[in-house]
């Protein structure tokens, strides 16, 4: 390979670092973008070369969050032209400066031009400028910063009431039945969901009653009461949400009917060997729920954990407490077992079945991960009650008439509060509170600066409705329907641009969203398509677009071009100013693609950026090598992959962190799986293949 | 003063060329595109034989080739370029960039007609729709013209009170292509009249730590471009000099409005381009009937010259507004859209009657002029104040 990459060793990054920052702080990129931290080292690593260099900025994240006026943070001559055309106006200065060098206008002087151009300026609309660039001839280095390859998604989290229980909308299956409200009686059924939708990125709406709160886009349809002055002639109407008010009164729960207690299933008991303990069996598991167990539940959501593998279900329910009494009592009269009270603070309950049969029912672990499980939701009103309660006894408290819940899972205060709304109860909005580090929180100190969140809730009072019915209904236009009831909104606010979803549900056309009733939009979207029409055949079909697509492969494209180009990660620094200085040295074009994070729509958590960047390269996703004129060299970690490609990560790896790719863990969604890391390795089996020719 | 006027036969483009050769740019980005190729051809021959010591750009786009020409401005470099009709049309988005970051670029464009339907010949509508990009913008009737806008062009942009982009335009295939007497400047007269520092005082280059084309928000994107408009409305009096400058040392008198026998007369021609030739044409053959025509030729276009119009219309009743460019659904023509602006509530001012000729290059032929200075009295007589016809064409 006629082209060399100069050694970068860690010495060196700690000489370059001591130099005066050429992109320097005061920008406004997002925390965990990783375009910032690749210009960082670009150009520290120009710098590092010694000789003048000068910066072409194509529009993009990078340069309008880095110069607002009258600000910069370039320490550097630098200029922005417009989106698609930086390798154009690179061409321009160049060959300006080396006419005025000519002419002795200007100092003779070698300068290495830097252009900067996103995935978006640099892939599509600039890429005739690149290659007309390229083709010419000028001598630049062109740095495409790219958050890897485009896919579709969706993500939401509503929540909707089914058959089997409170599930979010991205769980649903095709088929499910979802409640709704028949139209003509005014009643509770359940009707089929026969589609699944993906409406793509929208604006997004919060609409909150004083009990509800539900975010949706301005086109979707609420069921309001449309009042007239004559009494008889008040109706209920669909309105979208553009034309509705504060002050409108929408449909809502008021209640589920009656449910059933809720049969477990079996729990295989363990034999003597399979855990180190030996209080295998100890407890007696019941089959079906009951008030007793929902209030055993409701202490262990709140206080509860558990540890298959010690024995244990422990309970952080402190001496003389309560809880800790009735716990107690619990524990003797549903599973004959006598919990440990050695502890001051804790409470243990050792059997392996029990915590097993625990582990079984979908709370979730951790303090910040708990919820109410779906079939939760199907249980009867007493037993519902009875789950209250043992939750109030763990971190609820009463104020003045109404209760108070506190919890540092956003999920379980969420479910919760639905479930609340199943029974009729009353109950405002989450709140958040932060709390600092050793403030008492039900019991025990805080580590550390924490947020909470908490709802209060309270029985509803039925009114008389046979004595005063149609004043009530002046309230509550439902006052008389058994399981809907109206509220008022009391604020409509804009959130942002989210990805949206949507369902289709046979007959009713309305499903229970968040607690409101509201349409679905399949009849809608398809103008006049008569019912079954629209059904869909297939999960991953005609449902939810999957489909990948992945990016133009942008360094083969360069590559043809006969110039030397790279690809490089900021998690990989040594690899990437190597490069940068490699292209700048060659006399001629070079094209550099940078994988660079994008904390907001890959959503990861902000400090992630580095790692997230490292697993794309680790899965082979994202391969680093150089290429001139066919020769392919592999670098740094990709090429010990190569070696021993037992290195080699499972692309999981990479998609898991990431937000957008959630659902793409869902079982429907394995095959899509398949498929994504199929490309990958075709894609990297190749790459091998031409890098092992030397 | 002068040097030997030398006269030679060259068509417009040739002009053009010939008189950016005299000028030799640092920089030219160009696209071809009919009728502006033979600019560009002749250029990148003078290129090839070193009669120039121009860095030549040969641009894959239009687009790309405004793009380089602002990169390569904001370096400090001298930069020239042509271009036409969709060719204009595409730099269009580098136009706004180009005046908006203050660089003094030349550009030449061979007037010819939009596309659909595709069409290749003379017509001023793509000029025209760039009169809001802050170019300061001039039209040229002969290929005579063509040369000399080319080098004042120069000097009205690079003006510090100016620095602006400017173009000039000739219409394609009739200016362009049509073989014409032109006299002429030598190296040193086009040396003496150029400054020779390179104009910008603020440049990208390596030495200077600076930033160029940064987002501006809400709180100071006014600002800006008023400045640019304090510059346009400054450009005006620099062109004015500056061509009066060009008029002592050519001995060609140029002026941002030619009058032609308007001292006396009451009904006047306004056009611009080499329409105002036929227009001139058309004046002296009326006079010999009797009748008290004049013409006025506007080359200033951006700046509009209000001032210099109102002074030169005094005292004449109605005039016909021969104008070469499209535009549909509109109070007037383009040109009789400014005009109505710039006398509007004024003393004294003539009843305007536009009247879209020529378009996709179609000739307008001295007859049809005298029509149009027939209807425009009737006009007049029966006391309409301002028409809008279309002339020239099937109906």
């Amino acid at each position: 390979m006629t082209l060399q990459l100069p050694k970068v060793s860690v010495k060196d990054l700690q000489e370059w670092s001591k130099l005066e920052e050429v992109f320097t702080s005061g920008h406004r990129l997002c925390a965990g973008c990783g375009a910032g931290i690749m210009a960082r080292q670009v150009t520290l690593a120009a710098k590092a070369l010694g000789d003048p260099y000068m910066i072409v900025n194509a529009t993009g994240c990078l340069e309008v969050a880095s110069t607002i006026y009258p600000y910069t943070a370039w320490n550097a001559p630098w200029l922005h032209n417009a989106f698609e055309n930086a390798a154009a106006t690179a061409s321009g200065a160049i060959e300006a400066m080396n006419a005025m060098q000519r002419k002795g206008i200007m100092r003779e002087k070698h300068v290495n031009m830097i252009v900067f151009g996103g995935d978006g300026g640099t892939y599509d609309i600039g890429l005739q400028s690149l290659s007309g660039a390229i083709e010419r001839g000028h001598d630049f280095l062109y740095v495409c910063y790219n958050n890897g390859a485009y896919m579709n998604c969706l993500s939401l989290d509503t929540h909707i009431l089914t058959k089997e229980g409170l599930k979010r909308v991205t769980d649903l299956k095709l088929g499910e039945h979802v409640y709704a409200m028949d139209q003509k009686t005014g009643e509770l059924v359940l009707k089929e969901c026969s589609g699944i939708y993906d409406n793509g990125i929208k604006e997004v709406y919060e609409v909150m009653t004083h009990h509800h709160s539900i975010k949706t886009t301005k086109n979707h349809p609420f069921l309001t009461v449309q009042r007239s002055k004559i009494k008889e002639e008040n109706k209920l109407v669909w309105k979208t949400l553009e034309e509705l008010q504060i002050g409108d009164e929408i449909v809502v729960l008021r209640k589920l009917d009656e449910g059933k207690s809720y049969t477990f299933k079996e729990i295989e008991l363990s034999q003597l060997g399979d855990y180190k303990v030996n209080k295998l069996n100890e407890a007696k598991i019941p089959e079906k729920s009951s008030p007793d167990l929902m209030e055993f539940f409701g202490l262990f959501i709140g206080d509860g954990w558990v540890r298959p593998h010690k024995a244990e279900v422990g309970f952080s329910l402190p001496e003389e407490t309560e809880g800790r009494k009735r716990l107690v009592e619990l524990s003797k009269k549903l599973f004959d077992l006598t919990p440990s009270e050695s502890s001051k603070d804790d409470v243990y309950i050792y059997s392996v079945n029990l915590a097993k049969f625990v582990d079984s029912l979908e709370i979730g672990k951790g303090a910040r991960n708990k919820k109410i499980p779906s079939w939760m939701f199907k249980l009867p009103y007493k037993e519902k009650e009875s789950l209250i309660k043992g939750l109030l006894l763990s971190d609820g408290y009463l104020i003045g008439n109404s209760n108070r819940y506190v919890s540092a899972s956003f999920e379980l205060l969420k479910t919760l509060r639905l479930l609340l709304q199943t029974i009729n109860y009353r109950v405002g909005k989450i709140h958040t509170q932060k709390k600092k580090k050793g403030t008492f929180v039900v019991y025990r100190k805080l580590l550390e600066d924490s947020s909470y969140g908490y709802i209060c809730f309270s029985k509803r009072a039925e009114p008389n409705i046979k004595k005063y019915l149609s004043q009530t209904k002046q309230r509550d236009f439902l006052a008389d329907n058994m399981n809907f009831r109206t509220e008022k909104i009391i604020s409509i606010e804009y959130v942002r641009a989210e990805p949206t979803i949507d369902l289709r549900v046979e007959e009713e056309h309305n499903f229970i969203a968040d607690g409101i009733v509201v349409h679905n939009t399949g009849i809608q979207r398809s103008g006049g398509t008569p019912q079954g029409a629209a059904t869909t055949t297939t999960p991953a079909g005609s449902v939810i677009p999957g489909k990948i697509q992945w990016q133009k492969p942008l360094a083969e494209i360069m590559a043809g071009h006969d110039i030397p180009t790279f690809t490089a990660s900021p998690a990989y620094p040594r690899d990437l100013m190597a490069k940068v200085q490699a292209g700048l040295k060659f006399e001629g074009p070079a094209f550099m693609l940078v994988d660079s994070s994008c904390n907001l729509g890959q959503r990861y958590p902000p400090d992630q950026a580095i790692e997230v960047s490292k697993l794309a390269v680790k899965t082979c996703f994202f391969p680093l090598y150089y290429t001139c004129k066919d020769e392919w060299i592999l670098t740094g970690i990709s090429a010990r992959i190569a070696k021993d490609p037992e290195r080699k990560l499972p692309v999981e790896d990479y998609l898991k962190p990431q937000g957008r790719f959630r659902h793409l863990f869902k079982p429907e969604w394995k095959k899509k799986m398949i498929q994504i890391q199929d490309e990958v390795d075709e894609k990297w089996n190749r790459l091998v293949r031409k890098a092992s020719l030397h | 003063m002068s040097g030997i006027r030398e006269v030679k036969g060259m068509t417009g483009d040739e002009a053009i060329a010939n008189a950016a050769k005299l000028v030799n740019p640092d920089v030219v980005a160009a696209y071809p595109i009919t009728p502006q190729t033979i600019i560009v051809e002749h250029f990148s021959d003078f290129v090839s034989n070193g009669e120039v010591d121009t860095s030549y750009i040969p641009v894959e786009s239009e687009h790309s080739a405004m793009s380089a020409c602002v990169g390569a401005s904001l370096t400090g470099a001298r930069v020239f370029t042509a271009s036409a009709s969709a060719g204009l049309a595409l730099m269009y988005e580098i136009l706004y960039v180009a005046s908006g970051l203050r660089c003094p670029i030349v550009l030449a464009v061979a007037n010819r007609a939009f596309s659909a339907p595709i069409n290749i010949h003379g017509e001023c509508t793509d000029q025209m729709v760039c009169r809001d990009a802050s170019w300061i913008s001039l039209f040229g009737e002969s290929a005579q013209e063509a040369y000399d806008e080319t080098i004042l062009s120069f000097k009205i942009a690079e003006h510090p009170d100016v620095m602006l982009p400017a173009m000039f335009g000739v219409e394609g295939f009739i200016v362009t292509h049509a073989l014409e007497r032109v006299e002429s400047l030598s190296k040193q007269q086009v040396e003496d009249f150029l400054p020779e520092s390179r104009a910008a005082k603020y440049r990208f280059t390596p030495d200077e730590i600076m930033s160029f084309g940064s987002l501006v928000l809400q709180d100071y994107y006014m600002e800006i471009k008023r400045q640019q408009e304090e510059a346009m409305i400054k450009a005006y009096d620099v062109t004015k000099k500056v061509m009066e400058e060009f008029t002592e040392m050519s001995g060609r008198k140029m002026e941002v409005i030619e009058e032609y026998k308007l001292e006396d007369a009451e009904y006047a021609f306004i056009s611009y381009g080499a329409t105002a030739g036929n227009a001139k044409a058309v004046v002296d053959r009326l006079r010999s009937k009797g009748e008290k025509a004049g013409a006025l030729k506007i080359r200033l276009y951006r700046p509009f010259p209000s001032l210099d119009i109102h002074e030169a219309l005094s005292g004449i009743k109605a005039v016909s507004i021969l104008d070469r460019s499209a535009t549909f659904g509109s109070p007037g023509t383009i040109l009789q859209s400014d005009l109505s602006t710039a006398l509007y509530g004024k003393e004294n001012v003539p009843t305007l009657h536009g009247y879209i000729n020529g378009l996709g290059g179609r000739v307008l032929t001295l007859p049809e002029i005298e029509e149009i200075y027939q209807k425009t009295k009737e006009y007049h007589d029966v006391g309409m104040t301002t028409t809008l016809d279309w002339v020239g064409y099937r109906s």
